[in-house]
C-alpha cells in the first residue's frame, strides 16, 4: 500500500508537470499584440504603398495575395486555390478560393480580383471568366507567381471613396496615417481566426525607440537594427532574423556623363573598405557584398570582390584632373546610414577623392533596398526597374544569364553594393509562435500572447 | 589796416588758436586715456581667457583622468591587450563615455595610436590618430590646444591625454572640449567689447572659421574685414592690433587685438587666433563732442573776441586816435591843441607828453615870434637907419656946407644956399619917399573878395607892362602868356592880386637887364589854381631863395625888400601859398597856388544877389 501510494504520488507529480508544460506551449486566444516599426505610410492601399519589408508585413495583416511564397521560395495557394498555365504559355488561369469574404462582408469575386490586379499592373491583361481569373501578357510574364506574391498585388476591394478593404486575418479598427494602425482579428478569416484579438502597430519609430519600447513593455515585438542584434540577444529577447535581404548600396541618380566621371565612380568603388564597416558598424551582422543579390540567393555573390583596391583606385584618381568630388546623401533618420556614409567618405579621402555629406543630396545616396523577393530573378528585375536601367533581355532564366545580367547592371556604374543585411525582430517572452520568413516577412497570424496570469 | 582791426584780428586768432590748442590737448589726453583703458581691458580679458582656459583644461583633465581610470576603459585595455582584435564592441564606447562625462571630444586609442572609438567622428575607427606622436600622457601634461578634424569641419578644442593604468599596452584616452561660442560666452566681456576665435585652417581667410559668441546675421559678410589682420598674424605668428571699420561711420570702428594660439609640437603650430575687439564708438563720440564743443567755444570765443576787441580797441585806441587827431591839429597849426589825460598807463603818459610837447611848442613859438619880432624890429631899424642914413649924410654935408659958406665965403653963400636948398629939398623928398613906402607896407588892406578870372588879371598885368618890356635902347624882354582858358573864377581881390603879380613881373624885369623871356602861366589843379611867373634872368642862390620873402630883404642894389613880402602877404591873405624855384644864371620862377574856395564863391554870389535884389542862382 505504501508502495502503491508512492507510485500514485509520482504519477500525480508527472501529470501535473506535464499539464503545466502543456499550458506554456498551448496557444491562447486573446490579447493585444503591440508592434513597433520604423515603417511609416500614409496609405494602406497595397497598390500605392512603397515597397519595403515593413509595408509587406502591414499588407499581409489586412490583405491576401492570390499566392504566397514559402520559405523555400515555392508558390503556395492563398486566395487562389489552384492555377494552371494558359495554353500556349500566354499566361496563367487562377481558380479562386470559395467562401472568402472581405472585411466589409462582401464575398471575394473574380471581378474584384481583376480590378485589383489591373490597378496594380496596368500592363497586364487580366480577365475573369466564371470563377477563373486569367492573367495574360504580350510577352512572357517571368515568374508570374513570384510577382503575384508581392504585396502590391494583394487583392483589395475599393469603395467609392477609394478606401481599400481586404480579406486578411485582421481588419482595420483605427487608422492614423503614418502613425498608428489598430487592427482586430478577422473572425471569418478563411485560414482561421488569429489568436490575438487585436494588433496595435506604432509606426515611424527609430530602432532605439523600438528597443526602448520593448524594454519598457510598451511593445511585444520590435524591429532590431542589425548592429543591435547582439544587444537584443544579450538582453534575452527572442530574436529572429531573415536571410540577408536588404541591400545597402551607393546609388547614383544618373549614369556617368563622361569617362572621367566613370573613372571617379570606379575609384570610389575600389576605395571602400567594407570589412571594417561590417565588423564595427554592423557588429558583424549581414554580409559585405559587392553584388546586387546576396550569395544565399544567387549562389555566386562571392565572385564579386569586396576587398578595396586602393592602388587601382589611386591610379584611376590620378587620371582625373583636379579633385573628384561627390556629395553623398543618406537617410537622416538612419544612424547606421550616417555612419556608413561617413566611413565611405573617409575611405574615399584616403584615395584622394572628396566626398561631402549632405543628407538631402540626391545625385548620390546611400540607400537601403529591400530585395523584392526570395527569387533572384524577381529581385534583380525589380532592382533593375528601380535603378531605371534598360530592361533585361533574358531568353531563359538561367544562372549564367542571371550572373551576366547582374554584372551588366553593376557595370553601368549606377550602383555600388556595400552590404546585404538581414531583417531582425525581437520579441518579449510572452509572444509565442511568431516567425520570420527568409525574405524578412513577419508572420504573426499564428502568434499568441502568453497570459501573465497563472 | 587800422589798429582796431589789427587788434580784432589778434584777438580772434588768439582765441581760435587757444581753443584749438585746448581741444587738441583734451583730444590727446582723451585718446591716451582711452588707449590705456583699452590696453587694460585687453590685458584683463586675455588674463581672463587664460584663467578660463586653465580652469576648463583642469576640468577636462579631471574628466579624462576619470575615464582613463574607469573600469570600462581598463577592461577594454585588458581585452585589446595591444591588439586590435575584438575592438568592434568598443566602437560606440567613446560616445557614451563622452556623453556621461560631458566632453565634446573623446577618442580611445590603442597602444599603437589607432582609433578604437571616437565620439566626435565615429566612422574614424581603425584610423591612426594624426597627433599621436606628439601626445604625451604624462600626468603633468596640462591641457593643450588641438585642431580636431571632424567629418565635415574642424573644431578647436582644449584637450588632455591620459592612459589607462597598469597595463603594458595602455589605452590612450584623448578627451577635450570645444573652444566655441559656449567657451567664449563664459568670459565676462564688457559691453563694448567682444571676443572672437578664428580657427586657423586652410590657406586663406574664411569667415566660416570665425567663432563669434555674439554673432548676428550679416556678420559673416562683414567678418571678411578681419581677413587682413588674421592673415598678418598667420604670417608673423605674433600678437598685433589694428582698427577695423565696419562702415563709413567712423564710430563704427573696433580696435582688434589678435593673439596667436599655438598647439603642441616642435614648431608650435598656429591653431587659432583670439580676436579681442573693442568698439571705438564711445571714444569717437566723445571726440566728436569735444570737437563740437571746441567749435562752439571757438565760434563763441571769436564773437566774444569781437566784442572784447571792440571794447578794448575803443578803450586803447580812443586816446591814441585823440592823440593822432591832436597831432594832425598841431601839424595844421593849432599848436595849442591838448588831449585829455585819463589814467596812468602808457597811453596816458604819451598823452601827457603830447600836452607837454604842445605846451613847449607854444612857448617856443612865442619865444620865436618874440625873437622874430625883435629881429624884425632890428632889421626894420637897420633898414630905416640905412635908408635914412643915405639922405641924412647929404643933408648934413649940405647944412655944413651952408654954415661953412656963410662963415668963409659969404659972397658965395647965396649961390651955395640956392644949390644947398635944392639939395636939401631933394633929399627931404627922398626921405619922404622912404617914409611913404614904409607907410604903404604898413597899410596893406584886407582883400575884398569877389569872383575873379585869373586869366583876365594876368592879361591886365601883361598889358600894363607891355610898353616897358620893349623900351627902345634897352634889351627886349619877350613876354609869353600861357593861360588855361578852362579856368573858372576864384574868390579873390582883383586889385591885390594884380598888384602881387605886377610886383613879380617887376622883379622879373629887374632880373633880366640883358633881356630875356618872361612867362606868365596859369593852370588848374585839383581844388586850386596855379599862377606861375618865370623869367630867364640871373636867378637866385638857395640862400636867397630861403630869405627872399623876408620883409626888407632884397637881392637888388636899390630894392626896398618889401615887394615880395607884399606878394607873400597878398597870397597868404587869399589862403594860398607862394614858392620859388631858381637856379643861378638860368632864371627864377614864382609859383602861386590859390584855393578855388567854392563856398566863398557861393557866399559872394549870394551876397551880390542880395545886394542886387535878385534870386540866387546855382
Amino acid at each position: 500500500m505504501k508502495r502503491t501510494g508512492l507510485q500514485w504520488l509520482a504519477i500525480s507529480v508527472l501529470l501535473i508537470s506535464a499539464l503545466s508544460a502543456n499550458a506554456d506551449t498551448r496557444p491562447q486566444y486573446g490579447g493585444t499584440l503591440h508592434i513597433t516599426t520604423s515603417m511609416s505610410t500614409s496609405s494602406l492601399d497595397p497598390a500605392e504603398m512603397p515597397d519595403s519589408v515593413g509595408a509587406r508585413n502591414l499588407v499581409a495583416l489586412i490583405f491576401d495575395t492570390l499566392v504566397i511564397v514559402d520559405a523555400t521560395g515555392r508558390p503556395q495557394s492563398a486566395l487562389a486555390e489552384s492555377w494552371q498555365s494558359v495554353p500556349g504559355d500566354r499566361g496563367v488561369e487562377f481558380h479562386l478560393r470559395r467562401n472568402v469574404k472581405f472585411h466589409d462582408g462582401n464575398p471575394l469575386t473574380t471581378e474584384i480580383v481583376v480590378s485589383s490586379l489591373r490597378k496594380a499592373n496596368p500592363a497586364w491583361n487580366v480577365t475573369a471568366a466564371g470563377d477563373v481569373v486569367s492573367i495574360e501578357s504580350a510577352g512572357a510574364i517571368p515568374e508570374l507567381l513570384q510577382e503575384l506574391s508581392l504585396s502590391r498585388n494583394a487583392i483589395a476591394k475599393r469603395d467609392a471613396t477609394g478606401n481599400p478593404s481586404g480579406t486578411g486575418p485582421f481588419h482595420i479598427v483605427d487608422w492614423q496615417p503614418g502613425k498608428r494602425l489598430v487592427a482586430a482579428a478577422n473572425e471569418d478569416y478563411w485560414n482561421g481566426r488569429p489568436f490575438v484579438d487585436e494588433i496595435d502597430i506604432d509606426m515611424g519609430r527609430t530602432f532605439r525607440d523600438q528597443m526602448n519600447a520593448l524594454e519598457s513593455g510598451r511593445a511585444d515585438l520590435a524591429e532590431v537594427a542589425p548592429e543591435q542584434m547582439h544587444r537584443a540577444v544579450s538582453q534575452r529577447y527572442e530574436l529572429l532574423r531573415s536571410s540577408p535581404v536588404e541591400l545597402i548600396a551607393l546609388k547614383f541618380a544618373k549614369e556617368a556623363a563622361s569617362a572621367q566621371e566613370k573613372a571617379s565612380r570606379d575609384a570610389l568603388r575600389l576605395s571602400i573598405e567594407r570589412q571594417s564597416m561590417h565588423n564595427v558598424l554592423l557588429q558583424g551582422a549581414g554580409q559585405p557584398s559587392a553584388s546586387l543579390l546576396p550569395t544565399w540567393m544567387s549562389g555566386y555573390g562571392f565572385v564579386f570582390s569586396t576587398e578595396p583596391d586602393r592602388l587601382r583606385a589611386q591610379q584611376l584618381r590620378d587620371q582625373i584632373p583636379g579633385v573628384p568630388s561627390f556629395t553623398l546623401g543618406y537617410d537622416n533618420n538612419d544612424p547606421l546610414a550616417r555612419l556608413l556614409a561617413e566611413r565611405v567618405a573617409l575611405n574615399a579621402k584616403e584615395t584622394g577623392l572628396s566626398v561631402q555629406l549632405n543628407a538631402s543630396a540626391t545625385e548620390l545616396r546611400l540607400v537601403r533596398i529591400p530585395l523584392a523577393s526570395c527569387d533572384p530573378w524577381s529581385s534583380l528585375l525589380v532592382l533593375n526597374n528601380q535603378l531605371g536601367l534598360p530592361p533585361i533581355e533574358a531568353k531563359a532564366h538561367s544562372l549564367e544569364q542571371l550572373f551576366a545580367s547582374e554584372q551588366s547592371m553593376l557595370a553601368s556604374g549606377r550602383i555600388i553594393p556595400l552590404f546585404h543585411l538581414p531583417l531582425a525582430y525581437a520579441a518579449g517572452t510572452n509572444l509565442r509562435d511568431w516567425t520570420v520568413m527568409p525574405g524578412g516577412k513577419l508572420n504573426v497570424t499564428g502568434a499568441w500572447l502568453k497570459s501573465s496570469q497563472p | 589796416m587800422s589798429f582796431r582791426r589789427k587788434l580784432l584780428l589778434v584777438f580772434s586768432v588768439s582765441v581760435a588758436l587757444s581753443v584749438a590748442a585746448v581741444a587738441w590737448l583734451v583730444q590727446e589726453v582723451t585718446r591716451k586715456a582711452f588707449e590705456e583703458t583699452e590696453n587694460q581691458r585687453t590685458s584683463q580679458l586675455v588674463g581672463q581667457f587664460q584663467r578660463e582656459f586653465n580652469r576648463q583644461g583642469e576640468e577636462v583633465t579631471r574628466r579624462v583622468e576619470n575615464i582613463a581610470a574607469s573600469e570600462t576603459v581598463n577592461r577594454m585595455g585588458a581585452a585589446l591587450n595591444g591588439t586590435s582584435a575584438d575592438s568592434a564592441e568598443y566602437f560606440d564606447l567613446a560616445r557614451s563615455l563622452a556623453e556621461s562625462h560631458q566632453l565634446d571630444f573623446l577618442e580611445l586609442l590603442d597602444s599603437r595610436g589607432m582609433i578604437v572609438s571616437s565620439a566626435q567622428w565615429a566612422a574614424k575607427f581603425g584610423y591612426p590618430e594624426p597627433a599621436f606622436q606628439i601626445l604625451s600622457p604624462s600626468a603633468q601634461q596640462p591641457a593643450f590646444l588641438k585642431l580636431e578634424q571632424l567629418q565635415d569641419s574642424t573644431a578647436l578644442g582644449l584637450f588632455t591625454v591620459r592612459t589607462s593604468a597598469g597595463r603594458e599596452h595602455p589605452v590612450y584616452v584623448v578627451g577635450g572640449r570645444r573652444l566655441d561660442k559656449t567657451f567664449l560666452s563664459t568670459l565676462n566681456v564688457a559691453p563694448e567689447m567682444r571676443v572672437l576665435l578664428y580657427q586657423n585652417r586652410g590657406e586663406t581667410f574664411s569667415a566660416d572659421l570665425l567663432v563669434n559668441a555674439s554673432a548676428t546675421s550679416g556678420d559673416a559678410r562683414a567678418a571678411e574685414k578681419l581677413a587682413p589682420l588674421v592673415d598678418a598674424v598667420r604670417r608673423s605668428n605674433q600678437e598685433m592690433s589694428t582698427p577695423v571699420r565696419w562702415s563709413s561711420d567712423r564710430a563704427d570702428e573696433e580696435i582688434f587685438h589678435a593673439i596667436p594660439l599655438r598647439g603642441l609640437g616642435e614648431n608650435r603650430p598656429l591653431l587659432g587666433i583670439l580676436l579681442i575687439g573693442q568698439s571705438r564708438r564711445n571714444y569717437v563720440e566723445l571726440s566728436r563732442r569735444i570737437k563740437d564743443a571746441a567749435l562752439l567755444a571757438g565760434a563763441g570765443g571769436i564773437v566774444l573776441a569781437l566784442f572784447l576787441s571792440g571794447w578794448a580797441a575803443a578803450r586803447v585806441t580812443r586816446p591814441i586816435e585823440q592823440l593822432a587827431g591832436a597831432a594832425q591839429s598841431v601839424a595844421a597849426g593849432s599848436w595849442d591843441t591838448r588831449v585829455q589825460v585819463n589814467g596812468h598807463d602808457e597811453v596816458s603818459q604819451l598823452a601827457n607828453s603830447f600836452n607837454q610837447m604842445t605846451t613847449e611848442l607854444l612857448a617856443q613859438k612865442e619865444r620865436l615870434v618874440q625873437a622874430e619880432r625883435v629881429a624884425a624890429w632890428r632889421e626894420l631899424a637897420r633898414r630905416l637907419a640905412h635908408e635914412l642914413k643915405n639922405p641924412l649924410f647929404p643933408l648934413q654935408l649940405t647944412v655944413e656946407n651952408l654954415i661953412r659958406a656963410r662963415t668963409q665965403s659969404p659972397e658965395q653963400f647965396e649961390e651955395v644956399f640956392r644949390e644947398s636948398s635944392q639939395t636939401l629939398l631933394s633929399e627931404l623928398a627922398n626921405l619922404k619917399g622912404i617914409i611913404g613906402r614904409f607907410s604903404e607896407f604898413s597899410k596893406m588892406p584886407q582883400p575884398q573878395l569877389q569872383r575873379v578870372n585869373v586869366n583876365q588879371v594876368l592879361r591886365g598885368v601883361v598889358q600894363l607892362f607891355q610898353a616897358q618890356l620893349n623900351v627902345p635902347g634897352k634889351p627886349a624882354i619877350e613876354c609869353r602868356s600861357e593861360t588855361d582858358e578852362s579856368l573858372g573864377t576864384i574868390a579873390a581881390d582883383p586889385e591885390l592880386l594884380h598888384r602881387a603879380i605886377s610886383n613879380l613881373v617887376l622883379n622879373a624885369m629887374d632880373a633880366m637887364p640883358q633881356g630875356g623871356k618872361l612867362t606868365l602861366l596859369s593852370r588848374r589843379e585839383p581844388q586850386k589854381v596855379v599862377i606861375e611867373v618865370a623869367d630867364t634872368g640871373t636867378g637866385l642862390t638857395p640862400e636867397e631863395c630861403a630869405r627872399i620873402f623876408t620883409p626888407y630883404y632884397t637881392s637888388k642894389q636899390h630894392g626896398s625888400g618889401l615887394g615880395l613880402a607884399i606878394v607873400q602877404s597878398v597870397v597868404s591873405d587869399h589862403g594860398g601859398t607862394i614858392t620859388v624855384r631858381s637856379q643861378p644864371g638860368k632864371g627864377t620862377a614864382f609859383v602861386i597856388e590859390l584855393p578855388e574856395r567854392p563856398e566863398l564863391l557861393a557866399e559872394i554870389a549870394e551876397s551880390r544877389a542880395q545886394h542886387a535884389g535878385e534870386p540866387v542862382r546855382n
